[in-house]
């Protein structure tokens, strides 16, 4: 909500500068971003009221001498005679029309309604819904303007399974569906409670008697309502978070008020429909709790006065304002203590909680996870959304993409999506690994299984660059860990992943509890442990591979050739390894593979531009006697 | 100088793998919560309404239990855990205090932007015993960020709200370049869950905190986009080994 720093000090005497303010805001927990002099406003759900200049500055009282000061209409108003039932008391207990009549054009706004409308950049309607806005902008309360010359009969409030359309006062056609609450005329819906008035009994520009509506709808009667219809609706946010229920007579005399300052008033008419009086809640005064919460030794007299500066009467127990729905235990008032105090002022004392011990599961799990990353499987995580549906598949209600709206049943798919995602990203050797819940209709089960894939060459060393993965490598690697030493291993078809690598794809799915109890994997923590590194952005540029075949006739150099191709470097290398190693013991030579990854973060490079770099790499290794590349000029 | 039979093999470099961040993360932070004495528990992402919500104290009125905000499932009739203090509900439910439990893991929410994704991952800890105050709280926090973040970080409370806790607050940390950055929520547990779970609010009362691994891991990391870590990008994985 964005609030003028200028019409919060309409209420503050002091004139506190901006950035006072805003560190007494946070101080409060009221969270904003500052644009120029306007605060936007970011408020816990909790705290509907303070919704509202006003409400702010109420809050801001503890630190500041807030005026009260708001012109109200102060004559005897005469009662109106109103043809309404209310259908639904439960959803609005509470409910009181206004109606009033004028006499002329309204040719130009006071300044403090004209800059409301300019300083927050907000669209003007017409008069009567521009002072509507005005008010829950000032006093938090949302009122509804209808045109009383469009209102034909009995009006109704009521809570009704619907199914029909509804054009908004916005112009906008929803298809009104299951319970809302509502107000009717001939059974003709002309506004959705709460939510948004309807086109057919707005207001205009021509309007000259309006019926304002004032209202306390409960929170839980219009919750939802606005995402459901996706409308924009200022009213509904704060009626979600509660509004103060007593508060109907003034809100109405200000804007009594508010049209007597533009234009001659013919006739006003007032009434109340109170089905139930809200009596302020009452809570135990008990110091000794809230020192207690808080770990604070705050005096009788501290706590009394900070809490009506809040506006809580301390009598023989503390009442709660009307306007604090939020307020009703100990822990709520220390709370309010807290905020006042300053939650960085209240002193830090230590505890100490005696030490538990970790099950034996977990260990299993860290062993396992051991053990592939030690021998080259990278950790993935993926998200439970998936669009195939098995015979078990959970299905989710509501789901984020309706493409993707039934929840995994097992590890297969996702793990196979990030093999091709990083195979299209030219890599050549891929083990992954993933632990996740899987979920069937089944749902008291609790399901942990463990997915591996495995595709293309065993590493990236010269021992194993030649070899690709294949049963025998994963048989080796994962056969002593199963129980009975069995587990399945499946080999993916290629034939609907649309891709034209051949390299055969290995997949191994299983419960944690297939594996063996004593698994015999030490863990060496320094593989594990958290280093913390600094990230680095990842190029989504293609890589370029060249590989390199050297021939070492001369062996006196051997340690500096080495030393070179480990500390090869340039902007575009991204990665390099001997890919292969030969003592040719006829030749008595040495043939020494070797690749070079190139990638830009910047831009694809060009043949041209690898081929440059590759010059400088090599320019230094080709000047040692006795070194060269077969075929290379 | 070196003769042909000389030369040894060069030593075979094998890639090891990386353990996924925020699993790194994750345990990081489960094992500096164990150091402080908390337990961890374990409990099902598909939860009921009554442990997600209910017992929570989120009211049916709330926010978060939208269709907007929680992904439902088998016509509305479970949730999948929107946080993961449902764990620590049952597992409260079946101890007596003193007790410190820690929860870790997946949790859903209804949102995916750069910053928001619908599934990302919680730590969270609750310690209930006799007189637990907000000064304990405060305590426990700072020596939790200062050994993520070390010694010399600002650290600054905020009052915040959470139905499940009263007081709530939600901490910052400050950055190098003079901004703050939230890290946490936590608050004194409310009553009303406690009397949920059986434990007595007049003579017991409780801690809680919850941090969100993504949102450490990328001001650990550096990572400044949440998708990064889903994208299952070797290039990306084999950085954290």
């Amino acid at each position: 909500m964005k609030i003028h720093y200028k019409d919060i000090l309409r209420f503050i005497d002091e004139k506190p500068s901006i950035d006072d303010l805003s560190n007494k805001l946070f101080q409060l927990g009221h969270e904003h971003e500052i644009e120029g002099e306007v605060f936007d406003m970011e408020f816990t759900p909790n705290r509907g009221d303070c919704l509202s200049v006003y409400g702010l500055a109420r809050d801001l009282n503890v630190f500041y001498d807030v005026n009260n000061l708001i012109d109200i209409y102060e004559e005897d108003i005469e009662e109106l005679e109103l043809d309404f039932i209310n259908k639904s008391e439960a959803d609005c207990p509470n409910i009181s029309f206004l109606k009033i009549e004028v006499e002329d054009q309204i040719l130009e706004y006071k300044d403090y309604l004209s800059s409301y409308f300019l300083n927050l950049k907000i669209k003007k309607n017409n008069f009567f819904t521009d002072i509507s806005n005005y008010i829950s902008y000032e006093l938090g309360q949302p009122t509804h303007c209808f045109d009383e010359d469009r209102i034909n009969g009995q009006l109704v409030f009521d809570k009704k399974d619907l199914n029909e359309a509804f054009t908004t006062l916005m112009n906008s056609e929803i298809e009104l569906e299951g319970e809302n609450c509502i107000f009717s005329v001939n059974e003709e819906v002309i506004s959705l409670a709460g939510l948004m008035g309807g086109k057919s009994t707005s207001c205009s520009e021509l309007t000259k008697i309006a019926l304002i509506e004032c209202a306390y709808f409960k929170p839980e009667s219009i919750i939802g309502k606005s995402v459901k219809y996706n409308l924009q609706s200022d009213a509904a946010h704060k009626f979600e978070r509660g509004v103060d229920p007593s508060c109907h007579e003034k809100v109405l005399r200000r804007f009594i008020k508010i049209v007597q300052d533009h234009v001659k008033i013919k006739n006003i008419k007032l009434v109340k429909f109170e089905n139930k009086e809200f009596k302020p809640k009452q809570i135990e005064i008990d110091l000794d709790k809230i020192n207690n919460i808080l770990g604070t030794s705050i005096d009788d007299d501290s706590y009394k006065d900070n809490l009506k500066k809040l506006g809580f009467k301390y009598e023989s127990k503390i009442k709660v304002p009307s306007y604090r729905s939020d307020i009703s235990n100990q822990n709520d008032l220390a709370e309010e203590i807290a905020r006042i105090i300053g939650y960085n002022n209240i002193p830090n004392s230590s505890i100490n909680i005696p030490k538990s011990s970790q099950s034996l599961v977990e260990q299993k799990d860290d062993k396992l996870r051991h053990y592939l990353i030690e021998n080259g499987f990278s950790e993935v995580i993926n998200f439970p959304f998936v669009g195939n549906k098995e015979n078990n598949s959970i299905s989710v209600d509501n789901p984020l993409d309706s493409n993707k709206k039934y929840l995994r049943t097992n590890l297969e798919d996702s793990l196979i999506e990030n093999l091709l995602y990083n195979e299209r990203r030219q890599k050549d050797s891929i083990k992954l690994f993933e632990f996740s819940n899987v979920y069937s209709s089944d749902v008291s089960r609790n399901v942990v299984k463990v997915g591996i894939i495995a595709s293309g060459h065993m590493g990236h060393d010269y021992a194993n660059f030649s070899k690709k993965i294949d049963h025998k490598y994963i048989n080796n690697l994962f056969k002593a860990l199963f129980k009975d030493n069995e587990f399945k291993c499946s080999l993916i078809s290629r034939e609907r992943l649309n891709t034209k690598i051949k390299n055969k794809i290995y997949y191994i799915e299983f419960n944690i509890e297939d594996l063996k109890d004593n698994l015999d994997i030490e863990i060496d923590n320094s593989l594990i442990l958290n280093k913390f590194i600094k990230y680095k952005p990842i190029s989504e540029f293609p890589a370029s591979n060249r590989d390199f075949s050297f021939l070492v006739s001369n062996f006196s150099n051997i340690e500096k050739i080495f030393r070179l191709f480990k500390n090869m470097n340039d902007e575009h290398l991204k990665d390099s390894f001997m890919f292969d190693f030969y003592k040719n013991e006829k030749s008595n030579e040495l043939k020494i593979g070797y690749r070079m990854i190139f990638q830009s973060n910047t831009k694809t490079l060009s043949d041209n531009e690898i081929e440059k770099s590759v010059s400088k790499i090599l320019q230094p290794i080709l000047a040692i006697n006795g070194i060269s590349i077969p075929g290379m000029e | 100088m070196s003769s042909f039979d000389d030369i040894q093999s060069p030593e075979i470099i094998t890639n090891i793998g990386s353990k996924h961040p925020i699993n790194q993360m994750k345990d990081f932070l489960l094992d500096l919560l164990s150091g402080f004495g908390f337990q961890e528990v374990h409990g099902p992402e598909i939860e009921s309404e009554e442990f997600n919500f209910d017992m929570l104290n989120i009211k049916k009125s709330h926010p978060a239990r939208q269709m907007h905000d929680t992904f439902y499932i088998q016509d509305k009739s479970k949730v999948l855990r929107t946080h993961t203090s449902p764990v620590q509900i049952r597992s409260m439910l079946n101890a007596k205090p003193p007790m410190a439990f820690t929860s870790a893991g997946k949790v859903y929410r209804k949102d995916d932007d750069a910053t928001h994704l619908p599934m990302f991952h919680q730590v969270e800890g609750i310690y209930v015993d006799e007189n637990v105050n907000f000064s304990h709280l405060k305590d426990l926090i700072h020596k939790l960020i200062h050994s993520i973040f070390g010694k010399d970080v600002d650290i600054r409370f905020r009052p915040s709200y959470f139905p499940f806790t009263e007081p709530s607050a939600e901490v910052d940390i400050l950055s190098e370049e003079g901004k703050w950055l939230e890290i946490l929520g936590c608050g004194i547990v409310n009553p009303i869950v406690l009397e949920n779970c059986n434990i007595d609010s007049r003579k017991y009362s409780g801690l809680a905190f919850g941090l969100g691994v993504e949102r450490i891991a990328m001001l650990k990391y550096g990572v400044n986009d949440i998708r990064e870590f889903y994208k299952s990008n070797l290039d990306f994985l084999t950085q954290f080994k």
